[in-house]
């Protein structure tokens, strides 16, 4: 039997357009002790010569400019002698890292262990035009397959596109204006979290105005290149015990999928067959359904990185049929109670997500976890949603073709005794 | 540290690595393309399945798959038109991508689709395209594009370009 599993420590730093004063080291530093602290406040009382192991989430060498970074990292939290794995799995990175911190706590390998994802992509710097983002995408554009895909200039919108492009081809959504209620959604949450990079209060003609990216992407339904670090520290059952920690939020599903990164391979190239592979096995872990899920989770982070794709993971999650995506946020706007906003029947991204917060690639997916455990403990800040169910999910995707995708599934102690 | 006002150094630097890389078991299909022409994909010799991109392993089936020559026309699946991009395309845009399905293949292959009218309906799903070939080949996927079939014989007029085979 694996070991019981729980997150006593969260850590995030805001997520940035660009830290000057900071290298990814010294932001992974303040994560880590943003998260010690959170798990001494939360009762226990650690410091980082407790931590028994270390797994990295960092996605791009040519971000960081350096090649294994995490070692370099492990040096300057202190963390020599013990051992520090990374994890590298495109914009899952953070969702993978959750992952695997959890099997070095529930093996048994660790009994405390840190997961940590970093990123910092804004020392990219492209000289023709003056600006940092052209060269961080060009820098992401190398994972795309070099033989037949980087040639086309294919990059992370064109690859997400092509699949919500199918989407609409199939199911006649989601169409740009729903598209829109996402960016009004999770740039509008993102108001209420101090640690977002893009909070804005936006409407429709906003998005749909703003400058196009690939058709029918626009500025305002992409999410940012961000600069962060986000940190959790796991534990064991024991361990929990042993350390008092008042609020451990228990990670009761983890699970991940990579689908076929070859858009072109797929039966059906408007969907995510990761996600809903991913999430089925999260969801039967954790003791939960695929079919009733919107009833059984009080929040879910997911990982909007653009507009569209987020309307579709809530059909491949299980919140709603297939093709009741984007008529699902479209008829709740404005609907207290209702869709995936705030105060909605399954409130998604209440941090901002993606779209709100930036994305810092490894930092990402463990933010999102984060957020999604911290809600569990009611200590979200102006972003809380109601608990009842005692219950979050965070999900990642990430790569060529989003073939990667992970779910993590939590609960409190109310969480796991409700059925 | 107090008081001090903090000022960041910058130092400008590059990653650059060159290669003389080896395409392994895909090389005839680059061959084909550089010195005939020919759009060569694989058929797994023991499912049937046609691969494209070519590959000489069935992914499947863990059995061979053999070179078969492929028709030069197909349906586009999905496209997207992009308006912005990373440093090293910023001068080819707008440019057109989509994922062709070549007539007779099971999958669908990324490729640039160019038009002398690039909107969206005109590289819609379900779009008939045909492969144009550039003049000068180095066996290399930017040898080739789709142009919708009924600009194709404009683009293999201009000079740079000509038609399949
Ligand atoms: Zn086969």
């Amino acid at each position: 039997m694996p070991n019981r599993v729980a997150i006593i420590g969260v850590g995030i730093t805001p997520f940035r357009a660009r830290y000057l004063d900071k290298t990814y080291f010294e932001l992974a530093y303040d994560a880590t002790k943003l998260a010690l602290d959170d798990a001494n406040k939360n009762g226990a009382q650690i410091t980082h010569k407790d931590l028994e192991s270390t797994v990295y989430g960092i996605y791009n060498e040519l971000f960081e400019r350096q090649f294994m970074p995490d070692i370099f990292t492990n040096s300057y939290l202190g963390m020599n002698d013990k051992p520090g794995t990374r994890i590298a799995s495109g914009g899952a990175t953070g969702g993978y890292t959750v992952r695997m911190a959890y099997a070095e706590v529930a093996s048994g390998l660790s009994d405390l262990c840190l997961c940590i994802g970093l990123e910092k992509c804004n020392d990219c710097y492209d000289e023709q035009t003056g600006v940092t983002t052209p060269e961080v995408l060009n820098a992401i554009a190398y994972s795309a397959d070099m033989t037949y895909e980087y040639p086309m200039g294919m990059m992370a919108a064109s690859s997400y596109v092509s699949m919500v492009n199918a989407h609409y081809e199939e199911f006649g959504n989601p169409t740009e204006e729903q598209m829109a209620y996402v960016s009004i959604k999770n740039h509008g949450n993102a108001m209420l979290n101090p640690k977002a990079q893009s909070p804005m209060k936006v409407t429709v003609e906003d998005v749909m105005y703003s400058r196009i990216i690939c058709y029918p992407f626009k500025m305002l339904d992409c999410c940012l290149y961000s600069e962060a670090s986000a940190a959790l520290i796991l534990a064991n059952e024991q361990k929990v015990k042993e350390l008092g920690v008042e609020k451990p939020i228990w990670i009761t599903g983890v699970a991940a999928a990579n689908t076929d990164c070859f858009i072109g391979n797929r039966e059906s190239i408007g969907r995510l067959y990761s996600n809903i592979e991913a999430a089925k096995a999260a969801y039967k872990m954790a003791g939960l359904d695929y079919d009733k899920i919107k009833e059984q989770i009080d929040v879910a982070e997911l990982h909007d990185a653009f507009s569209g794709q987020e309307v579709i993971s809530y059909e491949e999650l299980g919140f709603v049929p297939f093709g009741e995506g984007g008529p699902w946020i479209e008829k709740s706007f404005e609907k207290p109670g209702e869709g995936p906003w705030l105060e909605g029947e399954l409130p998604c991204c209440p941090s901002g997500g993606l779209i709100g917060c930036g994305h810092a690639v490894g930092a990402t997916g463990i933010m999102s976890t984060g957020e999604a455990a911290l809600q569990l403990r009611e200590e979200a800040g102006k972003h809380q949603v109601t608990i009842e169910k005692g219950r979050s999910i965070a999900h990642s995707i990430g790569g060529p073709g989003a073939a990667y995708a992970a779910v993590i599934v939590m609960a409190n102690e109310e969480g796991l005794k409700k059925p | 540290m107090s008081g001090e006002k903090f000022q960041a150094h910058e130092i400008r630097d590059f990653i650059k690595i060159n290669y003389k890389y080896t395409m392994g078991g895909q090389s005839k299909f680059f061959i084909e393309l550089k010195n005939n022409k020919k759009l060569l994909g694989t058929k797994c010799t023991k499912c049937g399945k046609t691969w494209m991109p070519p590959r000489i392993n069935c992914s499947e089936c863990y059995e061979p798959a053999d070179w078969i020559e492929m028709k030069q026309t197909g349906t586009i699946e999905v496209s997207t038109i992009v308006w912005y991009t990373t440093s090293a395309f910023i001068k080819a845009i707008p440019y057109g991508v989509a994922f062709v399905k070549l007539d007779g293949a099971d999958t669908a292959l990324l490729q640039g689709i160019f038009s002398e009218n690039l909107v969206p309906s005109k590289v819609k799903k379900g779009s008939f395209v045909k492969a144009v070939f550039l003049k000068e080949r180095e066996g290399k996927m930017t040898d080739f594009f789709f142009v919708p079939e009924d600009e194709y014989e404009t683009w293999i007029n201009k000079p740079e370009y000509e038609g399949g085979v």
